[in-house]
Order: structure tokens, then sequence, then C-alpha cells
């Protein structure tokens, strides 16, 4: 996954991630890239278009 | 690694956790309540708008370092600028509040738990967790050092991501449906109609949710927006730039602050414990589904969360049958009201750009006493036949 700059850390991507995948850190986040199933509800619902995932 | 011990660990420092480590703790438990923020309340995720009722209810006096603004007044705005008004000097508005400075509001809360006895860890970040013979050992960072905590209950009150619960088996994922997208300027140089009423806008403005402005003093508000993603193709900052460019109000304003925060709207989490664990807050969908609003509901619950844990530590029995005194309580006094707003809030998303506007029109010519939530519902429900249909058993 691809997190842009401007990523806020807001954790509303961790919220709905249906495999609880997404850790937000302060200023940070970690995505366990090996359970996704690339369903990207999570680029979906960014308020800011902050993820993306690799092609 | 170090291993540290306690009876309750409350995850995440917001209004639920601050309450319920406040009331764990007056109620004679040990309890840490940790943050993985540095700073308590900021960034804030939040329009700050909470109802005098609701403070008075749980017996919090407000405070001058926390509210910015006394209201007197709401304004609803269809999306062809019909306004209805409605003013405290003409109508009783028993949910009228204030507005309230977060950043200040969630450290104080904070600063109520440490007093009462409760321990606080900021900058330390739960990262998961395992079953223990009598409890939960939380693996933590803190400060680039890992630690554990083995806690005898341990409450999820890590708001919107709400992961602890999923930790510990409860079922707390929200449907993209469900979520809320928020996002908010602070801004200067908003010229409000009266700067004394906050403002609601309703329609495509904002799909899925609604459009507010809430002043915060002088020509200072909160302007947002909050949509559901699965109504519109655009993101939630493209919607907010609209609107600021749009509205009469912010023509000419300037934005000083970014907020933004997921707001889980899809109603109470049906199973808020299991054994050694609780959730609470926007962790359990203690979220107004029609207004987003959580603070209030967070509070309370964690009031009641901490009684029960402080109770159930003293019994010496954490088994998921001991804490269902407190589901039984959240659905008694937050749930079942939550079920009837998640129904009006369907019919309202059901409703065209001009079905609002007619029904803005009718509340126009209408004569109103009292006005709450609830009464708006009854109003709409008299002007609106469709409403009467759908929402009539209901209110
Ligand atoms: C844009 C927007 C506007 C809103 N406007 C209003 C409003 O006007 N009025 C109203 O009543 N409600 C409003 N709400 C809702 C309100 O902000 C929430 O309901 C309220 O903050 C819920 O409190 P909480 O304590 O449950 O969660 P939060 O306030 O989100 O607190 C959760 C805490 O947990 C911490 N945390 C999370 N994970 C971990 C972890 N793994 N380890 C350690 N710490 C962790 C976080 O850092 C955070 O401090 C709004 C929400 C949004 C997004
Ligand atoms: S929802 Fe977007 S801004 Fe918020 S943490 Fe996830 S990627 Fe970052
Ligand atoms: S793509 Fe789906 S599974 Fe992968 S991190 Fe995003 S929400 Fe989770």
């Amino acid at each position: 996954m691809i997190v842009k700059e401007w990523c806020m850390y807001c954790g509303e991507c961790a919220g709905v991630c249906p495999r609880c995948l997404i850790e937000v850190r302060e200023t940070s986040l970690n995505f366990n890239e090996e359970g996704c199933k690339d369903c990207r509800i999570c680029v979906q619902v960014c308020p800011v278009k902050a993820l993306a995932k690799e092609e | 690694m170090k291993l540290i011990e306690t009876e309750i660990l409350v995850i995440g420092a917001g209004p639920a956790g601050s309450s319920t480590a406040k009331h764990a703790a007056l109620n004679g438990a040990e309890v840490i309540l940790m943050d993985k923020k540095s700073e308590i309340g900021a960034p804030k995720r939040c329009a700050e708008g909470v109802s005098k009722e609701g403070l008075s209810k749980l017996g919090i006096e407000p405070n001058s370092r926390w509210v910015t603004k006394e209201l007197s007044g709401v304004r609803l705005i269809s999306p062809n600028g019909t306004d209805v008004w409605m003013k405290e000097d003409q109508v009783k508005l028993p949910e009228a509040g204030y507005i309230l400075e977060r950043k200040v509001f969630d450290k104080f809360m904070a600063m109520e738990a440490a007093r009462a006895g409760a321990t606080i860890m900021i900058k330390t970040l739960a990262r998961g967790m395992r079953k223990d013979n009598n409890g939960y050992i939380v693996s933590c960072e803190s400060m680039g050092e890992d630690l554990e905590i083995k806690a005898k209950i341990v409450v999820g009150a890590d708001g919107p991501e709400s992961r602890v619960g999923r930790w510990g088996g409860l079922k707390t994922a929200a449907k993209p449906k469900n979520m809320e997208s928020g996002i908010q300027f602070e801004m200067v140089g908003v010229e409000m109609d009266d700067p004394d009423c906050i403002e609601f806008y309703f329609g495509s403005v904002a799909p899925g949710g609604y459009a507010w402005i809430f002043p915060k003093g002088d020509d200072i508000a909160n302007v947002g927006l909050g949509i559901i993603s699965t109504y519109t193709d655009k993101t939630a900052y493209e919607h907010l730039l609209e609107f600021v460019k749009n509205c009469p109000a912010t023509k000419n304003a300037q934005p000083v602050e970014l907020n933004i925060g997921g707001d889980p709207v899809g109603g109470m989490i049906k199973n808020l414990v299991k054994d050694h664990i609780m959730i609470v807050g926007d962790a359990a969908g203690h979220v107004n589904p029609l207004t987003g609003g959580g603070i209030i509901t967070a509070l309370e619950a964690g009031m009641y969360a901490g009684e029960v844990a402080a109770a159930a530590v003293k019994d010496e029995d954490y088994s998921e049958k001991r804490l269902m005194e407190y589901q039984e309580k959240c659905k008694n006094e937050i749930g079942n009201s939550f079920d009837k707003y998640l129904k009006t809030k369907d019919y309202m998303l059901s409703l065209s750009d001009s079905d609002l506007d007619s029904i803005a029109k009718a509340f126009q010519n209408t004569e109103f006493e009292n006005i709450s939530t609830k009464e708006l519902i009854k109003l709409l429900i008299k002007v609106s036949p469709k409403a009467l249909l759908k929402l009539g058993k209901l209110f």
C-alpha cells in the first residue's frame, strides 16, 4: 500500500479494514500486507485520498 | 521485557476512555489509561458541539477553559437555501449547547481520571494482545521501548479504529456504508447571519451526511461535513472545498486548521463485552447515527463501563456474564434510541434535494414550541406523509 505524504493518521481506514490489518501510529501507518485481500475499502473511505494500491 | 500489572487497562484517552478510567478509579479499581498520542486531545477530529442537557446529566460543570461558545439557536438550510431558524428566545431548545475546545476538554477529562487515581501513560501504543490465565497481556510500545501490560479487564476505548475489541474477538469493523468520512476546516473570517447559532446544511452538498458551521466566537467557526463514501465518487475533501467556495458565510474565510476523521454511524455494536474485555465510545458504536454526535454518549457509556468494571474487580469475576451488566445499561440508555435514529437517518437519506426543499418550506410555516432532535422528527412526520409512513410508529 502506498501512503501519501498528506495522510493525517485519522484511522478511518483502520476502522473499516475487514481484516484489521492497519496499525495507525501517531505519524505513520503500518500495513500487514501479507493478509491484504486487496478489497480497497481502506482506499475508498479515506477523506483525503491518501492511500493508493501498488499496481 | 518490562511487564506492568494492573486491574483495569483502558486503551485510548478520548472522552470514552477518560470517563471509564475516572469512574473505575473512583470506585476503587487500580487503573491504567493509555494513549498513543503525545498530546491527549490533539489533533482534534470533531466539530466540538455538545448539548447543555448532556453535560448536566453527567454532572459535568461547564468550564471557561474548554467552552468557546454558548449557543442560542439553530439554523437548518435546505439545498435551495430555504432556511428554518429556531432561537432560544422564541422556542425551548433543550439540546442547545456549547462549542468546546476539544484539545483542552479531552485533556481536562484525562486530568479528572488522574485526580480520581488512574495512572496515565501517553505516547504508548497498544499493538496487540493475548489471553493470559486470568486476563489479557497487551503488547505496547512507549517511546521506542517495548513493554507488556497485564490486566484483568481490558477496555477498548480506541475510537473509530476499534481494533482492541477485534483483538478480543468482538465484531467491531465498520462497513463503509456505516462509516461517515468527516472533514472540517477551522476558519477565520466566517460571516454568519447569527454567530450564536449553529448551522446545518442538508442534501447533495454532503451525500450521506450533512454540512455544518459551528461558531467558536468572533469570526471563527468549524466548517465541515460528513459524507458516506458509497454515496459519492468525490472525496470528503473535494466536497468540503466546494461547500466553502459556494457558501455565502465562508466565501471570504480562511482555514487555519484541517481536521479529518471517521465517525461510525451504524448504531451500537451488538456485543460490547466478552470475558475480560469491554468496548466503549466510538469503538462500540456509541455515536448517534442521525447527528454523528458521540462526545456525550462516549462519556456516559464510559461512566457505566468504569462502574461495572470496578464492581467486577471487587467481585473477582471478569466473565462475560458479569460484564453484561454494562452492555444492558448501554442498550437501555443509549442503544434503543439509536435504533430509532438509524431508521430516521435511512429515511432522510432517501430524500431528494427537492423533497428536502419542500420539507424546509413546510417547517417555515410551522409554529415551534419545544425543539429537540425528537421533536424535529415528530414535526417531520407531521409535514411529510412519506415520513409518517416510515417513522410514524417509532416516535
Ligand atoms: C469530523 C467529525 C466531527 C464530529 N463532530 C462532533 C460534534 O460536534 N459533537 C459530538 O458529540 N461528536 C462529534 N464527533 C464524534 C466525536 O468526535 C466522537 O464520537 C468522540 O470523539 C468519541 O470519543 P472516543 O473517546 O470514543 O474516541 P476518540 O475521541 O477517537 O479517542 C480514541 C483515542 O484512542 C487512542 N488510540 C487509538 N488506538 C490506540 C492504540 N492502539 N493504542 C493507544 N491509544 C490508541 C487515540 O489516539 C484517541 O486518543 C465528530 C466526529 C468527526 C470525525
Ligand atoms: S483514512 Fe486516509 S488520512 Fe486517515 S489514516 Fe487512513 S490513509 Fe491516513
Ligand atoms: S485493501 Fe482491504 S484488506 Fe487490504 S488493507 Fe485495505 S481494507 Fe484491509
